[in-house]
């Protein structure tokens, strides 16, 4: 009798998880009931789970912002890509008619907006929301930008229903930057849903009404995955009034977890965008799934994104102060071992500050080789010439016996892939100087400071969180090691506080970012004026946590704020900025931040790639949206 | 005697009031003395992406941030706050999800975590305490010698790659299980059968991967516990008396043998309140660990306390409730 129930229970739990398994059929003909796969663009979102799904404020903290609501719901007055933009053109006007107006003497800037757009509640999108949200966030503390609006704005005020203006309280020829998305920027708020609200603060916004092709049609409660479907009237937003219908009818936003996950899911065709992989991981995926690529086709696969990992150096911390010395540094590391170690040789090198991405090679990194093949800089009494345009020649040449064929032979593509060339890896050169800078070495052939002290450097680096430049970090800790400055790589994840504060000697970080489709460096440079310029200890305001200061880069910077943002003197500027930059040696750069963004081309295909690069496909960034229009289903199903 | 229980339970009960309230005062400092501030995390997300920030809007930006964490005043005055807010059942705001309550976030994360450990954990146990005994009581028998040798395979190997085989072997190779998540997109949450047999399925591989090893653990535990039981003089006097194996086995082998792992039963329920972290990360599956790596991260002072909370008071709750029951299972512990 007892062995009977014994049948009866296990018969009824083996039912129960056939019958649970027996939905595993839909998955691939369908992601949700009703939602056909084909119909939908599934994409990584790199935030991963997000503990409080149903906020959708992106004016406070809180929330997800890669979830889709960054890239297909929120709109601003601008963007710029940081590729070549849609048929050639980075700057996109959204929400904005046209660029920003500014008087003579830049404090007033007017915008003209688009008209003819509507949220997806079908309200009209007009300049009040424009002056609502900048007055929302002026008047709340802990919202986004509501120091700087509370700063910088005297009064903002709407004209007629197409123009806003804003009254400034001091001449700022960048205030549009608030509003431009590089990564994101500034999203208008929809002022008939806030107007009515008590606490701006605490408000979710959920759900999110659209002012993007897309509108939220379900989302995890815990956090994994947004689902949007496209709005009925997508022409009727700035996307689709300029380029047409977005392909894909559903979006789908998920966290698939750790990059083995990632590969899996890609290659099961279960995940469109990977947001970013190793270089191993990428060549996992291609090898498993042919309608995967990267950025480029083969060989180094990545997306530059234009920010220039560097060794960040605080000049407060002696000798590091001392430019010959950080010359000597920068002689000391070889950038083929550099490259191999953290990306397995796909890094796209810089030998100047700025990242060699977008459009920044044919603006200044081909105006400046010449420059480059011809600079001098006197160290150690000696007229000296550091630059070595076949860097990445010999980088290429490294890794061609293992990826072959995938490596290309031509110079041209060579470059274009892997960057110019970088310095000299000459420690004859760099012990010149540090000997004739009064340096010793002790018995074991470790450097001694001028005052007889061992001269050691600590590398902070991000560890787990970041192992591409953690790799970075324990290269160029084992070269200087070499070269006699016993060198460590210190994992921190209070990394981005201590540089903030100054509590380091060097870094493998980030102080440049760019704005990739145009040549304006005021993004970055604003903060490295000296009146922005903070001691160790104190708050850095911006990005000079190498605390450097000189009176020529105040000349530069202060003639960039005096011009217009698309004046061609900028260009001239840039130059300047850069070769001061090389003299000075501020940071030691290395490359730019390589993504491993993967793309599968089975349902869908038309994603920027290299030999199209008309926008960012890292899922993360703000513009990606303008991969919608472009894409064109394959007819797979 | 009445007495003597009643001082037995007054005193277990003011050592476990004590215990919950050392462990949230040492929680409650230890973020403080890290050097994690979350109001520079909270700057640094908010400017990450941005342009420059101008210094005289930084400085306001901090002192809004402290007053709006409730950062502000010295950490005694917080402390007090901070206990104020705790008997009116108040955790604060999550910091990394201002102004979120942290008894919200924890709340939809828990059930998932009670969920899924609860189950693997009582199935683990059950298993592998029972078969554990069966193998030690019959251990000169092929089958328990088999049965020792899996469990000594399967036990020491690294669980985040044991659960990271179980998924690339059943969700890649072979993909009758969902690589990630908790249940299908498109299933309304609710007591209805798709939601269920989806919530069902998505746990299946991570519950098979905690209960695989927890069963190794537990049924090497109990194998040892009983081979010494069995070798005490009234096992041998039973069987000489010719009492029947099974009721030997099931009266004097496993009664003996379960109280540690009773113990170790009621512990690890206690324990459940910390979460799996790694098999939450392999399955990315929602629930209480994720949610303390994401609040460590982030300098999150108000979750990860509220989390330690719940698993203090969890843990120091578990082992009164053994205390008290200890004399139930086990007559020879007398009260004095």
């Amino acid at each position: 009798m007892k062995s009977k129930y014994f049948v009866i229970a296990v018969g009824l739990v083996l039912a129960l998880l056939l019958g649970s398994f027996a939905a595993t059929a839909q998955d691939f003909a369908e992601i949700a009931p009703g939602v056909a796969r084909h119909e939908t663009l599934i994409l990584e979102n790199p935030e991963g789970r997000i503990a409080d799904p149903d906020r959708f404020n992106r004016w406070a903290p809180g929330g997800g912002a890669s979830t889709g609501l960054q890239q297909l719901a929120l709109d601003a007055l601008w963007f710029v890509d940081p590729n070549a933009g849609i048929d050639g053109e980075p700057w996109n006007n959204a929400l904005a008619a046209e660029g920003p107006i500014y008087n003579e003497d830049f404090t007033q800037m007017t915008v003209n907006l688009r008209e003819g757009i509507f949220w997806s509640d079908g309200v009209p999108f007009t300049a009040a929301d424009v002056v609502f949200t900048v007055e929302t966030l002026r008047a709340n503390p802990g919202m986004s930008y509501h120091n700087q609006l509370a700063l910088l704005v005297d009064e903002v005020y709407a004209t007629d229903d197409y123009t806003v203006v804003f009254d400034l309280t001091r001449s700022n020829s960048r205030f549009h930057a608030m509003f431009t998305v590089r990564w994101a920027a500034m999203f208008i708020m929809p002022k008939h849903i806030w107007e009515v609200v008590d606490d701006p603060l605490a408000f979710d916004f959920n759900p999110p009404v659209s002012l993007g092709p897309y509108v939220l049609k379900d989302f995890d409660p815990t956090g994994h995955w947004f689902l949007w479907e496209r709005r009925e009237d997508w022409e009727r937003t700035s996307l689709g009034m300029q380029y047409g219908m977005p392909a894909p009818k559903y979006a789908l936003y998920t966290a698939p977890g750790p990059a083995d996950q990632r590969v899996m899911a890609q290659a099961n065709q279960n995940l469109d965008v990977i947001h970013d992989l190793s270089p191993e991981g990428v060549q996992a995926v291609i090898s498993r799934n042919p309608t995967s690529r990267g950025w480029f086709e083969g060989f180094p696969w990545a997306h530059p994104d234009p920010t220039l990992p560097a060794v960040i150096i605080n000049h407060e911390v002696e000798p590091l102060g001392d430019n010959e010395v950080r010359w000597a540094l920068q002689l000391a590391i070889d950038i083929a071992g550099v490259s191999m170690a953290s990306y397995s040789g796909a890094a796209t090198v810089s030998a100047l500050h700025a990242p060699p991405t977008g459009m920044y090679k044919e603006w200044y990194f081909d105006p400046m080789e010449d420059w480059l093949l011809n600079y001098t800089i006197e160290l150690a009494g000696e007229q000296y010439q550091p630059y070595n345009p076949d860097a990445t020649l010999a980088i290429a040449n490294m890794v061609r016996p293992s990826l072959g064929d995938q490596v290309p032979t031509d110079e041209a593509e060579i470059k274009k892939a892997l960057g110019y060339g970088w310095w000299n890896y000459d420690t004859d050169m760099a012990e010149k100087i540090l000997l004739d800078k009064g340096f010793t070495r002790n018995r074991q052939g470790n450097w001694l400071l001028p005052d007889g002290t061992p001269w050691t450097i600590d590398i902070l680096c991000m560890g787990a969180s970041n192992p591409t430049m953690t790799r970075v970090a324990t290269m160029i800790a084992e070269q200087w090691t070499r070269f006699g400055v016993p060198s460590e790589a210190v994992v921190s994840d209070q990394l981005w506080n201590r540089m903030n504060y100054g509590d380091f000697e060097t870094a493998i970080a980030w102080s440049i970012e760019t704005w990739g489709g145009h040549h304006d460096f005021f993004f970055f440079l604003e903060s490295w004026h000296s009146d922005f310029w903070r001691t160790s200890g104190e708050l850095a305001s911006g990005t000079n946590r190498m605390r450097w200061q000189h009176p020529e880069l105040d000349r530069i910077i202060d003639e960039i704020r005096g011009i217009d943002f698309d004046d061609p003197r900028g260009f001239e500027l840039g130059m300047d900025f850069l070769k001061l930059a090389v003299e000075e040696t501020p940071l030691i750069p290395l490359m730019s931040y390589n993504v491993f963004a993967v793309t599968d081309w089975y349902f869908w295909e038309g994603f920027p790639t290299s030999d199209n690069p008309y926008a960012n496909p890292v899922a993360n960034w703000s513009n990606t949206r303008f991969m919608f229009p472009m894409l064109r289903p394959t007819g797979r199903q | 005697m009445k007495n003597a229980f009643l001082r037995y339970i007054i005193l277990r009960v003011l050592q476990c009031l004590m215990v919950i309230f050392v462990g949230i005062t040492v929680t409650f400092m230890i973020p403080r003395f890290t050097p994690v501030d979350p109001v520079e995390q909270a700057i640094t997300r908010m400017t990450m992406f941005q342009q420059s920030t101008h210094p005289e809007a930084l400085e306001e930006m901090r002192a809004s941030l402290a007053t709006l964490y409730g950062l502000e005043g010295s950490v005694f005055e917080q402390y007090l706050g901070f206990w104020g807010r705790l008997f009116r059942g108040d955790l604060g705001p999550s910091l990394s999800s201002f102004p979120r309550p942290v008894m919200t976030l924890i709340r939809t994360s828990l059930p998932w975590t009670a969920g899924l450990l609860l189950t693997s954990t009582i199935i683990a146990w059950s298993l592998g305490n029972i078969i554990g005994a069966f193998a030690g009581y019959f251990h000169h028998k092929k089958w328990s010698q088999v049965l020792g040798v899996m469990a000594l395979v399967v036990w020491p190997i690294p669980y985040y790659i044991f659960a990271f085989l179980l998924l690339v072997l059943l969700a890649y190779v072979i993909p009758i299980f969902p690589l990630s998540g908790a249940f299908a997109i498109g299933s309304s949450p609710g007591l209805n059968w798709n939601f269920i047999s989806s919530v069902l399925r998505h746990g299946f591989l991570p519950a098979l991967s905690i209960v695989a090893i927890g069963f190794g653990g537990q049924f090497l535990g109990m194998r040892s516990l009983v081979s010494n039981v069995i070798s005490e003089d009234y096992i041998l006097y039973a069987e000489i008396a010719g009492v029947p194996n099974h009721r030997i086995l099931k009266n004097y082998v496993i009664r003996n043998a379960l109280l540690p792992q009773i113990t170790g039963l009621a512990l690890q329920l206690g324990m459940i309140f910390n979460g799996a972290m790694i098999t939450e990360f392999v399955f990315s599956y929602p629930g209480i660990g994720y949610l303390a790596y994401t609040a460590i991260f982030s300098g999150d002072f108000g979750l990860i306390m509220g989390i330690a909370i719940f698993s203090i008071v969890a843990v120091a709750l578990a082992v009164l409730i053994i205390d008290l029951l200890y004399p139930v299972f086990d007559p020879r512990v007398k009260l004095r």
